[in-house]
């Protein structure tokens, strides 16, 4: 009876803790390893399906290449050399998280590693050459990419593009960077999205170049892959301790790939493997130990768990990333010319504007501006003209002072200064939108050009009181005659203003050469493409030019007759 | 004021005397390069109806070239590893700077060249040597000009002084940054031009008193 009293509550406690410790289905207490899921079993079974064909399958030419990593007992992984954190190779010894990885996914099939250094350009050409059969080297997963290479998924990294930039410039998001200049590579996708928020580039050729531009101070703020700054920015970087990670944004799934054709079964086997792998937390762990960026693998460590993904895996699987811009409705006829003129005429100019809709988008849009720039900053140089004219005239040394004080700063001013200061100025008077650039950049162009222009016709006005021995005051004949005589200077000073136009595109004027510029951020062709832009402003300079001339012959026969 | 001082007991008035020996650099080599284009375009000026018929276009397209626009276009078609023989031949940022001020310093040099000779031809030796203030002239316009580097990326002293706005959060402060800026250039800006009315002051006072003793 005593017993029977003492062993109730026993009992009672211990079913209590069992109850308090057991684990709902599919989830694993924390540093314990879960059970084994589907994708655990369904590999099992595949890789026992794979092996019952052995070795007779290793002699057929067209089995998957799944059967002939298990006859080989190697799985060829084409990796980067050079990649700090993911992929790096010194003095033989090869580490980093992708290296790390495909040891776990070679030790999960049963079989030892073999090393395949691939560049970002030769990633897809050694899958498809035989070269290796499996790459895992810090490839974005995208749909150009989908129809080269079969994408393993899930996913077993994502990056995406942060800002850096110094520490004691705060910087919260977009807004912040409105007007600003980003040192960017070409052709990174995510230019079109910076490009797009106002925010100006500066272009580099690789990324290598970006950490160095950010120490000597040619950029302020510098946009690339999270995993690319990962190591600068790790507590012994070289952008320590000035710079920071400030934002990201545009997110790029990275998959690991095998060959288009004849790899269905690796695949499979890789798919099963990611599965497991983000499920028992391997990735997670490898990406910890090598200390690079997590937030996404503890993500897919808590999705991959839950029975929804063990339940229908396909349900959790992230799409690859669509970065085929819309082509332009005549895309295809611009592509038959070109194919016409390098049959032809041997030319193939590259014609970015032309092929897809953001692009043409932005070209049109770039001429149209240029076009307001130009004539804005006439009349701006015209009106600027003759007001410090009239003042510089008038017989008041103060006012005379004043004028010569304004032009004497001007002058001493060079444009791209003097541009930014009226920018500076326009931007705390109004929100900051492309308008309030262009418009900031009329004003300047015509400050600048108009005050030169000017002062000619003050000093013109004096010259004429000598000769004739007119007195002080500035009358209308006296000022009209001062205008005639400084003609050449005012006129010399509107094809200057005309010309000084693409500098606007520094300030963030949308104007071509901007245009261009956001466009070959992720476009190619960048020889063609600013040739245009050349050829598109001297011939706009040279139209100011024929029509000031026309204007001189005007005034000088209209003098003439009078 | 206390943004003054301290600006001016910062690195600031140093870094950006340092980055204007750029300017100074970048102006000098577009001169030189400029002259040895512009000089025997000036010759061919001079030389017959034939030669400028054919020099003539060339000057205008140089003429009407914005050297902003070229300074892009050469940084995009140069090739960042160009090289002969092995020898690296990329030019820096300074250098691109430099040869998109060409056109405009060849320009000049063949116009102002053209008139030097036709001075000097009519036997107006005064007239021929207002050539050499000319040129200093466009050495200062082209240090002005120089700092469109800043677009590209040299540190250049606009490059130093945005670097230095960008500091400062205050539209006030930024202002007085930006007005040291002017104040170095405008330093170098005037003092050529005051040397350039100098020099043509004295040759026109060589030349009046040459005119008085004959």
């Amino acid at each position: 009876m005593i017993g029977r009293l003492f062993l109730r509550p026993v009992a009672a406690v211990l079913v209590a803790l069992l109850a308090l410790t057991t684990v709902p289905a599919g989830a694993a207490p924390e540093g314990a390893e879960p059970a084994a899921g589907p994708a655990d079993v369904a590999l099992d079974r595949l890789l026992g399906d794979v092996r019952a064909r052995l070795p007779a399958a290793c002699a057929d030419p067209a089995a998957d290449r799944l059967v002939g990593v298990l006859c080989s007992g190697r799985l060829r992984v084409g990796v980067r050399d050079t990649y700090p954190l993911f992929a790096t190779e010194q003095g033989g010894r090869r580490s980093g998280y992708d290296i790390d990885v495909a040891r776990a996914l070679a030790d999960r099939l049963g079989v030892v590693p073999e090393w395949v250094p691939v560049r970002p350009a030769t990633r897809i050409s050694t899958l498809a050459e035989g070269g290796a059969d499996v790459v895992i080297a810090t490839m974005g997963h995208n749909t150009r990419r989908d129809t080269q290479a079969r994408f393993i998924r899930p996913h077993y990294y994502r990056s995406e593009t942060i800002i850096v930039g110094p520490r004691e410039v705060p910087l919260r998001g977009w807004g912040d960077l409105r007007g600003r200049t980003v040192c960017t590579t070409i052709g990174n996708y995510a230019n079109a999205h910076i490009v797009s928020r106002d925010v100006r580039v500066m272009l580099f050729d690789g990324a290598s170049r970006l950490p160095e531009a950010l120490r000597d101070g040619t950029c302020r703020f510098a946009a690339h892959d999270d995993s690319f700054f990962a190591s600068y920015l790790g507590s012994d970087g070289a952008l320590q301790p000035g710079f920071e990670r400030k934002f990201g944004f545009d997110p790029v799934p990275w998959g690991m790939a095998v060959a288009a054709a004849g790899s269905a079964e690796l695949a499979r086997a890789l798919e099963l493997v990611s599965q497991s792998m983000h499920r028992d937390g391997t990735f997670l762990s490898i990406a910890r130990k090598t200390g690079i960026f997590t937030t996404f693998l503890e993500d897919q460590e808590q999705l991959w768990r839950s029975p929804a993904c063990a339940r229908t895996p396909t349900d959790c699987l992230i799409p690859a990333l669509n970065t085929v811009p819309p082509p332009t409705a005549f895309a295809s006829q611009v592509e038959r010319g070109l194919a016409w003129s390098e049959r032809h005429l041997g030319l193939s100019p590259a014609l970015p504007m032309l092929l897809t809709q953001p692009a043409w988008d932005l070209f049109v849009a770039g001429i149209v501006n240029s076009m307001i720039l130009v004539l804005g900053a006439l009349a701006a140089t015209l009106a600027f003209a003759l007001l410090v004219g009239i003042v510089s005239a008038l017989p008041f040394r103060a006012t005379r002072l004043l004028s010569w004080l304004v032009v004497v700063a001007l002058q001493s001013s060079p444009v791209l200064l003097t541009l930014v200061v009226v920018t500076a100025v326009a931007h705390v008077l109004f929100t900051y939108s492309a308008a309030v650039a262009l418009g900031a950049a009329i004003v300047a162009l015509g400050l600048m050009n108009g005050a030169n222009a000017g002062q000619a016709i003050g000093e013109a006005a004096e010259s004429l009181r000598r000769e004739q021995g007119l007195g002080r005051k500035l009358t209308l004949p006296l000022f009209g005659a001062a205008l005639i005589r400084s003609l050449t200077q005012i006129l010399s000073f509107l094809v200057n203003a005309a010309k000084g136009t693409p500098v606007a595109s520094f300030t963030g004027a949308p104007e071509l050469l901007a245009a261009l510029t956001d466009i070959m951020s992720f476009s190619a062709g960048r020889g063609d493409t600013y040739a245009i832009v050349l050829v598109f402003y001297i011939g706009v300079v040279t139209l100011v030019v024929w029509g000031c001339n026309r204007a001189r012959a005007y005034v000088e026969r209209r003098s003439l007759a009078g | 004021m206390s943004t003054l001082l301290d600006l001016l007991r910062s690195g600031y008035p140093g870094d950006l005397a340092a980055a204007m020996v750029v300017n100074f650099r970048i102006a000098g080599l577009a001169l030189v390069m400029g002259l040895a284009l512009g000089l025997p375009l000036a010759v061919g000026l001079a030389g017959g109806r034939g030669w400028r018929r054919i020099i003539a276009p060339v000057l205008g397209v140089m003429r009407a070239a914005p050297t902003f626009v070229v300074m892009f276009y050469l940084l995009n078609v140069i090739p960042h590893d160009l090289s002969l023989a092995g020898i690296d031949l990329a030019p820096s940022g300074p250098m691109i700077v430099a040869l998109s001020l060409v056109p405009y310093a060849a320009a000049y040099g063949a116009d102002n060249g053209g008139e030097a000779l036709s001075s000097f031809r009519r036997g107006s030796v005064e007239g021929a040597l207002l050539f050499l203030p000319n040129i200093v002239r466009a050495f200062f316009v082209l240090v002005m000009s120089s700092s469109t580097g800043a677009a590209i990326g040299v540190s250049e002293g606009v490059a130093v002084v945005l670097r230095e706005a960008d500091r400062w959060p205050q539209l006030g402060d930024k202002l007085i940054v930006f007005a040291i800026g002017v104040f170095a250039f405008g330093l170098v800006f005037q003092s050529g031009f005051a040397l350039i009315r100098l020099a043509v002051h004295r040759i026109g006072r060589r030349h009046r008193r040459a005119a008085g003793s004959a």
